[in-house]
């Protein structure tokens, strides 16, 4: 059962909400455009090798947490991070 | 149309392309796509591959049914093969004799098979049953190679022949492909195609490859990433002059060039098909 | 490996050819030639580095921001113990990576980007959005001509394509600095958490922030319940919400197709 107030409330939140939506084109604000069309996410299914033949095939790949032996050295070393505790960091975030 | 277009020359569908490809329209015969590509539920993939289907004739290329595992092909996938060719109604289905699924698990590379009777009629079989589910003759392409087995029993000419028999499948030539392996396993190439059943040949595959040079060995790997080498331009013009023409596919998968780049080297094998007899073929 | 079914050692070498190519260590398998250079382990290795580069680069290219918060090498070594641990499973590589979020979570050398996994889930679920099914959107107009006592009953259809994120870090900041600027910026000083919205009304991917609890109304919806108890729980579950900004980003994003009225069945 839908009572009265709930119907009006109702009401006013569907014409506001498309009060909002003819304003601004929401649909491209603060929205990625895959402007290439899907160049990177189009399926990677393939009957070539690869060029390189020194990536992973000679790469030892063998996994023991404690001797990782790559840093991460991306653009999260470049973000600085605030913490809950006020404290700024560069890179690495400690879980809170 | 459909006979004139078909012996024409043709290239690989890639993304960085295909919008040139529907405003531009170029002048080449054909595309193909790896099957593989086209079997999600839909997207960008097939809205640019239907597109593309309206105004060209359309090959397509499987790269993942895995024709070649002993223990059965990939679950499940002969049916989503089915679907991608009953939507898009190509002139060609092909696949390669190669396997890549093991117990569930997918490899992505095209493995290499021992050539012996009983690899012969496990892949004949497969070859059979793909063909009754898909309802058409399909291609299979000779693969390139890096390593051999011990044990084996015949040439992979003579493998792909007695399959073609078998199995009624045609053959796909990969010229770069036959380059690759006489180089890696030290034959003629000419010998080769020599050797070859061409009375089998659909279409023919044209590629580049690298040639990776360590202590002295050098291996050549298939790697579709550059210009095709002058001695697999030289293989190809003596296969048409000598067997007529087919379908002639560029093919370029990585680090995929400018499209005029890419539509040149159509331009070149299609003038090659055309001096060689191409022309003969297609007023017959 | 049990029986052979076509009684050669075909199904033998393929299991042991297999295995050699995913395992770390490079150990040829038995019943390659020998006796031509280059070795056979240099010829093997073609075929192990076509599998594995191949598999890695895929992922790269599918979690383009994860590989630019930890960098390329840091990247490919993680995939290749990823890959190690999850091969494939489907020939169709466009469904490779549905594991890899979790992974993540799992994973110590990561453990200092705990963001990391729901970045990665907001990444697969743009390319999730990019394979899936078509469909047309809706306009806000449609729902805005029913008569006010028939909002409550009606029943939104979501996207095929549409997915949510509800995450305790500024994943949608994260993501929109290291996608689209040249130096990305830390976000929101307090690193507050974001709900993102991905959809795909035609063929462009889209991402933005949901606001405060439309991440449950849509939970609601996408279970079939009609608008106006929708929006009941979501009010009781959240103080924050507000019906019309949810609307207006849902319909906004094309993340609702259909308006169907009718008792629930």
């Amino acid at each position: 059962m839908i009572n009265r107030t709930t119907t009006v409330a109702l009401a006013a939140a569907v014409a506001a909400a498309a009060l909002m939506s003819s304003g601004a084109n929401a649909q491209t604000a603060n929205a990625d455009k895959e402007k290439c069309y899907g160049v990177s996410m189009a399926g990677k299914n393939d009957c070539a090798a690869t060029g390189s033949n020194s990536c992973a095939g000679t790469s030892k790949a063998d996994y023991d947490a404690k001797a990782w032996k790559y840093v991460a050295k991306g653009s999260c070393a470049k973000m600085e991070v605030t913490l809950k505790d006020g404290k700024k960091r560069m890179g690495t975030l400690a879980p809170m | 149309m459909t006979a004139d277009r078909l012996l024409r020359a043709g290239a690989g569908l890639k993304p960085e392309h295909q919008r040139h490809i529907l405003e531009a329209r170029p002048d080449v015969g054909w595309f193909e796509v790896h099957a593989e590509n086209y079997m999600g539920a839909g997207g960008p993939p097939h809205h640019f591959l239907e597109r593309v289907r309206a105004l060209y004739p359309l090959s397509v290329h499987g790269v993942g049914l895995s024709i070649g595992s002993a223990n059965g092909m990939a679950p499940g996938h002969l049916g989503r093969l089915k679907s991608v060719v009953d939507r898009y109604q190509p002139f060609i289905v092909s696949e390669h004799l190669a396997w890549s699924t093991h117990e569930g698990t997918f490899l992505n590379d095209l493995l290499p098979l021992p050539y012996t009777e009983a690899t012969l009629s496990l892949v004949a079989r497969h070859v059979d049953e793909a063909q009754t589910v898909l309802g058409s003759r399909i291609l299979i392409e000779n693969p390139s190679t890096y390593l051999r087995f011990d044990g084996e029993e015949m040439p992979e000419t003579d493998f792909l022949r007695a399959l073609a028999r078998r199995s009624g499948c045609g053959l796909l030539l990969d010229v770069n492909n036959v380059v690759v392996s006489a180089a890696n396993h030290g034959f003629d190439p000419r010998a080769y195609l020599d050797c070859f059943p061409h009375e089998h040949v659909g279409e023919i595959h044209l590629a580049g490859h690298a040639v990776l040079e360590s202590d002295g060995d050098a291996l050549y790997v298939d790697t579709h990433d550059r210009t095709i080498s002058t001695e697999v331009w030289s293989l190809f013009r003596d296969v048409i002059a000598r067997r007529g023409v087919s379908p002639t596919l560029i093919e370029w998968d990585s680090d995929v060039p400018a499209w005029l780049d890419l539509e040149a080297e159509v331009h070149q094998a299609q003038s090659i098909l055309q001096t060689a007899g191409g022309l003969d073929a297609r007023a017959a | 490996m049990p029986a052979q079914p076509d009684g050669n050692g075909l199904a033998d070498l393929q299991h042991r050819f297999a295995h050699a190519v995913l395992q770390a260590p490079l150990e040829v398998p038995d019943g390659i030639r020998h006796d031509v250079r280059p070795t056979r382990e240099r010829r093997f290795g073609v075929y192990r580095n076509n599998v594995k580069a191949s598999l890695a680069a895929a992922l790269a290219a599918r979690f383009p921001v994860v590989e630019r918060l930890v960098g390329e090498e840091f990247f490919t070594a993680m995939a290749l113990v990823f890959i190690e641990q999850h091969p494939p499973r489907s020939p169709v590589l466009a469904e490779y990576g549905a594991a890899f979020a979790s992974f993540l979570e799992e994973f110590d050398p990561a453990a200092d980007l705990p963001y990391l996994p729901d970045i990665a889930r907001l990444e697969w679920s743009r390319y999730v959005a990019f394979h899936s099914a078509d469909a047309s959107a809706a306009d806000i107009g449609r729902l805005a001509e029913l008569p006010p006592e028939a909002l409550g009953s009606v029943r939104l259809g979501l996207h095929p394509a549409m997915a949510v994120i509800a995450s305790p870090w500024p994943i949608v900041s994260v993501w929109s600095t290291n996608t689209h600027d040249a130096t990305p910026e830390a976000p929101a000083a307090d690193w507050t958490g974001e709900t993102a919205l991905v959809t795909r009304p035609h063929l462009d991917v889209l991402v933005q922030r949901l606001p405060p609890g439309a991440d449950l109304l849509v939970a609601e919806l996408a279970q079939g319940i009609a608008l106006g108890a929708a929006a009941d729980a979501a009010s009781r579950a959240h103080d924050g919400f507000d019906l019309a900004t949810a609307l207006a980003t849902l319909f906004g994003a094309g993340a609702i197709t259909t308006l169907s009225q009718g008792s629930s069945s």
